[in-house]
């Protein structure tokens, strides 16, 4: 009998081979500075992917990524980690090269209950290239926002369950006990933040000291956990969306004693509720999301605060309009504000705070070359970020792309504090 | 000479007043015809793959190989198209209702795995091609079927086309909006009458010139129901060519309701 079983799960095991699929990208790119021409990044990325197909209800992906930069300017050295679990560390081979397991998970249905468990993105929202509800991974901020955010989410180890309620009505619920947090760049990086509106400033006559962060680390206790209930009703997309969570940005508390300032950068909890509704209305799409978080956290530079964090309530939505009605051309524009329920004194932003977006996409000759320009502007600051773009499908698998990314306004602000990384890119992605 | 004119253009006229109609008489009308090949069986859902093959002027090729099904839900019909290969497309996946109530604008999205979002797709662009091809999203819904309340028709005459007769039908859009959102303002269609299947259409633009031809071959039973597994567009204004050959047709396989779901768009087959 004993015989019988390992003979048939052996069998079993011929056929899921039968059923794998290895596919994957090799991309390059080339990023070169527009002030003085030097190297940014030369960067080389090989990324393959695992399909399995277990039995026909469930199936096995796996996806890796092998990283390369010639030039090592990103994330000079091999960075700490220390705002990630160990089940989510990246292997560093030496400064130039790391390796990371992206996503592993494995879906299985029970009837038309999908339950995903493994390391994987969750991705909830409306907006495009600003975040309201899209915060239930932590993003990688090596290039800033301008790399793609599939490439620059960080993949959590969750356990989504996603089951009907009605017709057309889904419930998801997820778990994350992943204590991983955003990749913030070293002081040195090109892209390390040095906005007063994210990292409390030095003062003169003042010595600082940063402390570690004090990262949460128990699986259980520490963990996130959210709920969306999805559904399609009169033409309209609807979701209303939970997440009790640990904001992925520490929170810089500072204490003054004598000449010396210490910052303890520690991560918060907080409430995230919200919703998500789009429609068409002839060529127009409408795209709407909107959260309201019970807790957020700002830097003061007033000196008689204790800590030096004002914490308040904070809402903000995104309005957007898609209009395809002209030929190969996609136009999307985005109102995006941020209101703090509270308006306490010393803090580094407004509160209320307004973001417009526009995109701009044009398609030629059967969809193999698009050019794009995307523009972000900060309405209160001035500043922001334009990134033209031109691409070509050169075969069914190659393409070829060259860009620029240029940054403008005051250095205090959240897009000019990188206007010295203005860039051009130039990069090409083989697939197999 | 000017006898000879008036003699010629009389007997022209007189072709035109007198034979035309006798002609027609003996033609089905051009809607019936058209609303024999919308009730043409297609099965209640059905699965295969399509390989689409995008050739342009220069004959340089790309490919894609996708996954589509069908099901209908009543009167309603829901379709879903997985991209698997190659891997620059891979994952990318279109979903679409197609209502039967003209009134109630029909519903599309759009999973591009890049942004690992479902994006709304206006579906009033039914003109505008499908994702690199030279197929619109209006053919790629209707599925060699034809929307009857956009046009009005007119039975040409017969023609035999790959050695099959055909009936030829000129559908010309009434509307001169709907017109616009097609993308064309007239469709010559060769039917098939023994098996009500369209075996050919020209497109003409806007302007009244020459668009696009679709050629249908490879026309066989699967599971008894009459099914095109070669389409091969030609677009006349760029030079460039689609051909969808479609294969592993399964009529018989039951689709679950939970493919046709924003969820099963993003998570792929």
């Amino acid at each position: 009998m004993i015989c019988w079983v390992v003979s048939d799960s052996f069998a079993e095991e011929v056929s899921w081979t039968d059923n794998a699929a290895l596919t994957g990208t090799l991309e390059t790119e080339w990023a070169g500075m527009i002030d003085d021409g030097s190297t940014q990044k030369l960067e080389t990325i090989l990324q393959p992917e695992l399909n399995v197909s277990l039995t026909s209800d469930s199936s096995l992906t796996g996806i890796l990524r092998i990283r390369g930069d010639a030039e090592d300017k990103l994330e000079p050295g091999s960075p700490y980690q220390d705002n990630r679990s160990t089940a989510s560390s990246s292997l560093y081979l030496g400064d130039n090269v790391d390796v990371e397991l992206r996503e592993l998970y494995i879906d299985s249905y029970f009837d038309d209950t999908l339950l995903r468990v493994g390391k994987q993105q969750v991705v909830w929202g409306q907006a495009d290239g600003l975040k309201v509800l899209d915060v239930v991974n932590p993003q990688s901020y090596r290039e800033f926002i301008l790399d793609d955010f599939d490439n620059s989410r960080i993949p959590l180890w969750t356990i989504n369950i996603e089951f009907p309620v009605a017709d057309e009505s889904l419930v998801q619920l997820i778990w994350l006990p992943d204590t991983t947090y955003n990749d913030l760049q070293e002081p040195g990086s090109p892209y390390a933040f040095s906005s007063p509106r994210i990292v409390p400033q030095t003062v003169p006559g003042f010595s600082t000291v940063i402390l570690d962060a004090t990262k949460p680390h128990k699986p259980l206790s520490d963990s996130d956990f959210g709920a969306r209930f999805s559904t399609f009703l009169d033409g309209w997309d609807i979701t209303l969306n939970y997440l009790y969570h640990y904001k992925d940005n520490p929170v810089f508390y500072r204490q003054i004693l004598g000449t010396q300032v210490t910052i303890t950068p520690e991560y918060k909890r907080t409430h995230l509720i919200g919703g998500t509704f789009s429609n068409a209305f002839g060529d127009y799409i409408f795209r709407s999301e909107i959260g309201y978080s019970t807790n957020s956290y700002h830097v003061t530079h007033d000196a008689m605060d204790s800590d030096g964090i004002e914490e308040t309530g904070e809402a903000s939505y995104v309005l957007g309009l898609d209009y395809s009605g002209i030929t190969d051309v996609f136009l999307s524009a985005q109102f995006f504000q941020t209101v703090l329920t509270e308006d306490p004194p010393g803090i580094s932003r407004d509160q209320v705070e307004n973001t417009i977006t526009f995109l701009v996409e044009h398609n030629f000759a059967n969809e193999t070359w698009k050019a794009e320009i995307l523009l972000i502007q900060s309405i209160n600051d001035g500043d922001g970020m334009v990134l033209p773009k031109i691409s070509h499908e050169f075969s069914s698998n190659i393409s070829i792309w060259a860009g620029t990314d240029i940054f403008y306004g005051d250095s205090d602000g959240l897009y000019g504090q990188f206007e010295d990384q203005d860039r051009i890119t130039v990069g090409f992605e083989w697939g197999f | 000479m000017k006898n000879l004119t008036k003699v010629f253009v009389l007997t022209l006229v007189s072709s035109v007043l007198f034979l035309s109609p006798a002609s027609a008489n003996t033609l089905p009308d051009g809607k019936e015809l058209v609303k024999r090949v919308n009730a043409l069986d297609e099965g209640e859902f059905v699965t295969r793959k399509i390989h689409m093959k995008m050739i342009d002027r220069r004959n340089k090729e790309r490919e894609r190989f996708t996954v589509s099904l069908r099901k209908y839900f009543g009167k309603d019909k829901k379709s879903i198209i997985f991209y698997e290969k190659p891997s620059n497309v891979k994952d990318t996946a279109f979903l679409t209702f197609d209502y039967k109530d003209v009134i109630k604008d029909d519903d599309q999205w759009l999973y591009l795995p890049a942004m690992r979002k479902v994006r709304r797709i206006s579906a009033s662009d039914r003109g505008d091609y499908f994702l690199g091809t030279d197929f619109t999203y209006e053919d790629i819904k209707k599925e060699g079927k034809i929307a009857i309340e956009d046009y009005s028709f007119v039975t040409k005459g017969e023609e035999v086309v790959n050695g099959i007769n055909t009936y030829v039908v000129e559908a010309t859009v009434e509307d001169r909006e709907d017109a616009k959102d097609l993308g064309h303002s007239k469709v010559v269609i060769w039917i098939d009458g023994e098996i009500n299947l369209i075996r050919k259409s020209l497109f003409f633009d806007l302007k009244g010139n020459e668009l696009k031809t679709v050629t249908t071959s490879d026309i066989r039973k699967v599971d008894n129901i009459w099914t095109r597994h070669i389409l091969n567009v030609q677009n006349h204004k760029t030079g460039h060519k689609t051909i969808f050959t479609f294969s592993e047709v399964d009529y018989t396989s039951p689709v679950p309701d939970r493919i046709f779901t924003k969820q099963a768009l993003k998570k792929g087959l």
